[in-house]
């Protein structure tokens, strides 16, 4: 229990006195994964609804490819990533293995199947009717994706909220493509790891608290956009 | 293809709006439509009519652009076969569905949606959105946000998106289904008189024949994907072409006319001859009268007249008789046009009923169904764009 608590209160006199070195981890914490999602989203959101709203054969079979994507280990992902950004791998010559940019493509890769899997998934919860009235009020197909988008916002704001919560709490796939390194790659996933093997929980407990408080409020200000017009039940 | 269009404009009295010949809808292989002929124009209300499954709403999907079919569709004289002419169409045209599917924005906000979709902007959007929604009567709601709204409201409100730009085609599918009986009756009107205001040509597919008959200028009845019979109006109740549509339609005599209300009650019924008929109506203007067989009695001689009961007696001629299950079909001719009898044999026995006979018809004015209908007219655009 003293450990807890002496944790609790390291966080907050971390983040109370503005310790730098904690402060450029929670920072690039929240880079790499605005970043990620950031790519995800618009890569993935397209993607997930010309899936909803085209037929074609194979179609089926990449909707089986993405929910699978949906619950792929990190660390698959991490390693194959690796894999081709290793130096004497098909990407080497790039030369970012242990950058943050490696760390980057890694958490695009982790969550870009959430990202297209919801989308489907919100959009063909729209009824088929409210797409043919949409076509007949005038839209062309680029007008229709634009307003189904809107009216799917509901679920598509929980996709948006399930892509950053895999992405921000993701531990292995950032540390073997970014190589934990301090003061470069280290984010609070990785740094947490390495204070908790090094039996500075106190240290490790100050980075939980951030991170959670980072989560929280990215997802507090998302619900509130996310219901925002919604009855209140 | 100006042929065609020619050929589908013979016997009209407008050039058609939209005109299709030889539409066929299939899927997988199996044809879901085939229409030889189907033409709607302006300042007219055609109504698709037809039980569940009859192939109703996929050839208004056909005829609106949003269903691919084979065969020739002309729309403002020119052919619609690409999917950009699909659009052009779409464009200059509206659809309302059974159901409203708003958007998720305000009342005005949908108003001006399909507006908005067609790069109208500035005060002209405003305008005519504010138009729209006077027109419907909802302009009192323009603020409000789709989840507050009653069923009523909501279809109103889709109905004035849909008048908001000034389709040349306004396309209804079953538009009054999920609606409760006094709300539709007051949407009904409502729309009776913005369409005889108008010169939008109409489609309204529906399955209730009371809906047909209220609305409509022009019927066409379906029945397995295919146009069965097609007409006027009161032509087509009175005649149906086979047992399938009488089935449908029933066996029920409609007159056209007008609706005389005057003091205490007593209305008149007017029909084009100079014929009357004493009914029962809460509102003058053009209805049709519907009489039921079985509501019509045969006597040899006039009746006393101290028989209130007996308000219509009407001098008739005896035309044919039809054999209708175990009872007679007595078909009978008068001054304000047909009028049908069911009796039973020994009725018709008794009476010694054969064409040429003449007899009284009597009906009881309460007995007389009056249906509002809509009156005829070519007037300008809605919102006059």
């Amino acid at each position: 229990m003293h450990l807890i608590l002496q944790g609790v209160r390291q966080a907050f006199e971390l983040l109370i006195k503005g310790d730098a070195a904690t402060y450029d981890i929670a920072l690039r914490s929240l880079e790499v994964a605005a970043a990620a999602l950031a790519i995800a989203l618009v890569v993935g959101v397209p993607l997930g609804g010309a899936l909803a709203l085209s037929r074609f054969p194979g179609r089926r079979f990449l909707v089986v490819l993405v929910n699978t994507g949906m619950g792929a280990p990190p660390v698959a992902v991490g390693l194959i990533v690796a894999l081709f950004l290793w130096r004497t791998g098909p990407l080497g010559g790039l030369n970012i293995i242990y950058t943050v940019r490696a760390m980057i493509i890694a958490q695009v890769l982790i969550a870009l199947p959430i990202v297209i899997g919801l989308t489907l998934a919100a959009m063909q919860q729209l009824d088929e009717g409210l797409r043919l009235q949409i076509l007949a009020l005038g839209a062309g197909r680029w007008r229709l994706f634009i307003l189904l988008l809107r009216e799917a916002r509901v679920p598509l704001l929980a996709a948006v909220m399930a892509a950053f919560g895999a992405v921000i709490s993701e531990v292995g796939a950032v540390m073997m493509v970014g190589g934990n390194i301090e003061g470069q790659t280290q984010v609070l996933t990785t740094a947490i790891m390495q204070d908790t093997s090094m039996g500075d929980f106190a240290a490790a407990l100050a980075l939980v608290v951030i991170l959670l408080l980072l989560a929280f409020s990215t997802n507090y200000a998302m619900t509130l956009i996310q219901q925002r017009g919604q009855k209140a039940t | 293809m100006e042929e065609v269009a020619q050929s589908l404009n013979e016997g009209l009295a407008l050039p058609a709006t939209l005109a299709a010949r030889d539409l066929v809808v299939a899927r997988a292989g199996r044809e879901l439509v085939r229409v030889e002929r189907f033409t709607v124009a302006a300042g007219e209300v055609h109504v698709i009519l037809g039980s569940n499954g009859a192939g109703k709403t996929t050839l208004l999907r056909a005829l609106n652009g949003l269903a691919k079919a084979e065969g020739d569709l002309i729309f403002e004289g020119r052919p619609v076969r690409t999917g950009r002419d699909r659009l052009r169409l779409r464009r200059r045209t509206a659809m309302v569905l059974q159901q409203a599917y708003l958007l998720a924005t305000t009342v005005r906000g949908n108003v001006e949606s399909g507006l908005r979709l067609r790069d109208v902007a500035g005060p002209d959007l405003r305008r005519r959105a504010d138009a729209a929604l006077d027109l419907l009567g909802i302009t009192h709601l323009a603020d409000r946000r789709r989840d507050g709204l009653s069923g009523g409201e909501a279809q109103r409100v889709s109905i004035a998106r849909a008048l908001a730009v000034d389709p040349a085609v306004i396309f209804l599918d079953e538009p009054m289904a999920s609606l409760d009986p006094p709300t539709r009756r007051s949407l009904i009107a409502d729309l009776r008189e913005i369409f005889a205001r108008s010169s939008t040509a109409v489609v309204w597919v529906t399955h209730d024949t009371d809906e047909a008959l209220a609305i409509g200028d022009r019927v066409s009845f379906m029945a397995d994907g295919r146009i069965v019979q097609a007409g006027g109006i009161a032509e087509v109740f009175n005649n149906p072409a086979s047992s399938a549509v009488a089935d449908y339609l029933g066996i029920d005599v409609w007159l056209e006319g007008v609706v005389e209300t005057g003091d205490n009650g007593a209305n008149r019924f007017l029909l084009p001859g100079g014929a009357v008929l004493h009914c029962v109506a809460d509102r003058s203007g053009p209805a049709f009268a519907c009489i039921h067989p079985e509501d019509v009695l045969l006597l040899r001689q006039r009746p006393q007249p101290g028989d209130a009961s007996l308000r219509n007696v009407l001098p008739a001629t005896v035309v044919s008789l039809h054999p209708a299950g175990r009872s007679w079909l007595v078909r009978l001719e008068w001054a304000g046009g047909r009028l049908d009898a069911l009796l039973t044999r020994a009725a018709c026995e008794d009476l010694s009923v054969s064409p040429g006979e003449r007899l009284y018809a009597a009906v009881k004015a309460t007995a007389i169904r009056v249906v509002p209908r809509r009156q005829g007219g070519v007037g300008k655009g809605f919102v006059d764009a």
